[in-house]
């Protein structure tokens, strides 16, 4: 119970500063630190398969990409506020933020749903009783889920597509030099 | 109870030392080799055969000025370097280095944790060692670091997906994903090097790739980019960039060793620690060589190779497993 509170707090703290940070990359690895807390509370629910994909899909790879991305764009710039276009926003964000959370504390509170007091069962979000469910009761739904990221992937493909060029006409070449021969010359 | 933490803390701390000890001899044992194959002795002169070497340079290594751009961003700069050798720690601890021994009344696991998603944890904490290289490439503000380390992820994002297809054939052939589990399978159906052996050259490759290797090591192509992500570390930090890289290739010999040729097994005239130890050591040797032997990839080969060539294969082999061990073939 302890171990709860502490990673909570920890990823309260991350997910506050993945905010309030002005460098990227610093909030970037704030994220890194919420997503490995919310590992760990996967752990503590002896979820371990959960907890693993949640470290290799979102801390291995997403993340990753993530900071490859704000690294390449924010290499040797310095750090600045952007203007605030909306002014206002940010202690609008905070009361809303504020209000919402308490809203969903009083109600967890005073409403607490029956299933947090029923004990998981044993092996929940393991690795043999996760494959279980999705390949049994879940099936259609997992087909369905695939069917809409491999649209996604071959959505990618298509639209990153190399330009079919005519090169030979965007070079201008005089007749009679071929492509190879261009080339050729452009290496000399 | 209070026993069986004792034995915890010094299993951790028996695993911390030997993996730093078979870091410093490591290094050793490569630098060597590669004297021996390019003609040439190597480090020999401190201590008989040149075993001191690795102190002398621990020594040199600390007593080291240790630097930090101005312009460097001090707290990731500092980080850094301690991911990546946390990362290249930790995967060690699910990996069993021999059969369970029986002590004062105990039986003794040789692994510090023996969770039953042991691959899946090791390959989630290898995954994290990238963040090492990257942050440190970005910390230190210098166009070569920076290069090194995007060039870093970009590569071993690509290789890791093809790395995890390679193993999921031995996981579907042992059915578990523990890596005890997956040793004990050996046992029964033989070593998988052989029934997987297309999965058994992609992992090698990608572990390879995934340690930033020659002839993978285009994160620090010296003739390119300086020293790539660590050009500005010095000192402990940069010594630590080292033990990071040379402990990610024991344990993915240990991997390879675990997932492919049976961990500790072996005919019993030798402890299974022993048999572990000694393919442990055969891996190191043909990392050694391949690095001795073949020149650096180019940049854009290296990511047709791991998309259109190990990829496909990989994934291929995988279905052709599964239809194979589902009985459908």
């Amino acid at each position: 119970m302890v171990g709860i509170f502490i990673i909570g707090i920890l990823m309260l703290v991350g997910a506050v500063s993945v905010v309030v940070l002005r460098q990227p990359v610093h909030s970037a690895l704030a994220l890194i630190g919420v997503t490995i807390g919310l590992a760990m509370l996967y752990f503590i629910l002896q979820a371990e398969f959960l907890a693993v994909a949640q470290v290799i899909v979102y801390a291995g790879a997403i993340m990753v990409l993530f900071l490859f991305v704000v690294t390449l764009l924010t290499a040797g710039k310095e750090e600045m506020e952007a203007e605030d276009t909306l002014p206002g926003q940010r202690w609008a964000g905070i009361i809303t933020g504020l209000v919402v959370g308490l809203g969903l504390a009083v109600v967890i509170a005073t409403h607490p749903p029956a299933k947090l007091s029923t004990a998981l069962s044993g092996s929940f979000g393991g690795l043999h009783d996760l494959g279980h469910q999705l390949w049994g009761p879940y099936f259609v739904m997992l087909a369905g889920v695939a069917l809409m990221l491999l649209t996604g992937v071959i959505g990618v493909l298509v639209l990153n597509r190399p330009e079919t060029v005519n090169y030979k006409s965007r070079l201008d070449l005089p007749s009679g030099v071929s492509l190879v021969d261009a080339e050729q010359e452009g290496k000399k | 109870m209070i026993l069986e933490i004792v034995v915890l803390v010094v299993k951790i701390l028996l695993l911390v030392a030997i993996l730093m000890g078979g870091f410093a001899y490591t290094m050793l044992l490569e630098r060597r080799l590669l004297g021996f194959f390019q003609l040439r002795l190597g480090p020999n002169r401190v201590g008989p055969g040149g075993m001191l070497q690795p102190i002398a340079d621990a020594l040199k290594m600390m007593l080291k000025e240790d630097m930090m751009p101005a312009g460097a961003d001090s707290f990731v700069y500092r980080l850094a370097p301690v991911i990546a050798g946390f990362a290249a720690l930790s995967v060690d601890a699910v990996i069993p280095f021999g059969a369970p021994i029986h002590l004062l009344g105990l039986t003794i696991s040789l692994d510090i944790a023996n969770p039953s998603i042991g691959l899946l944890l090791a390959f989630a904490l290898s995954s994290l060692g990238v963040y090492g290289i990257v942050l440190g490439g970005w910390a230190s503000q210098n166009k070569y670091s920076l290069l090194g380390g995007i060039r870093a992820t970009a590569q071993i994002i690509s290789y890791e997906l093809a790395m995890g297809l390679s193993v999921m054939g031995v996981l579907l052939m042992s059915h578990t994903a523990n890596l005890e589990g997956i040793v004990l399978a050996q046992k029964a159906q033989g070593w998988f090097w052989l029934p997987q052996i297309v999965p058994f050259l992609i992992f090698m490759v990608t572990a390879i790739a995934e340690t930033n290797r020659t002839p993978f090591d285009l994160p620090e192509a010296e003739s390119e980019l300086v020293a790539g992500y660590h050009t500005e570390y010095s000192g402990m930090r940069f010594a630590l960039y080292y033990v990071a890289e040379y402990i990610n290739m024991i344990t993915q010999s240990g991997l390879i060793v675990t997932l492919f040729f049976g961990g500790w097994l072996g005919p019993s005239f030798l402890p299974p620690i022993i048999w572990y130890f000694i393919k442990v050591i055969i891996a190191i040797f043909v990392f050694v060589w391949i690095r001795a032997t073949l020149p650096r990839f180019r940049y854009d080969k290296l990511m047709s190779f791991g998309w259109k060539i190990l990829l496909p294969i990989a994934f291929l082999y995988f279905v052709g497993t599964a239809a194979f061990v589902s009985g459908v073939l």
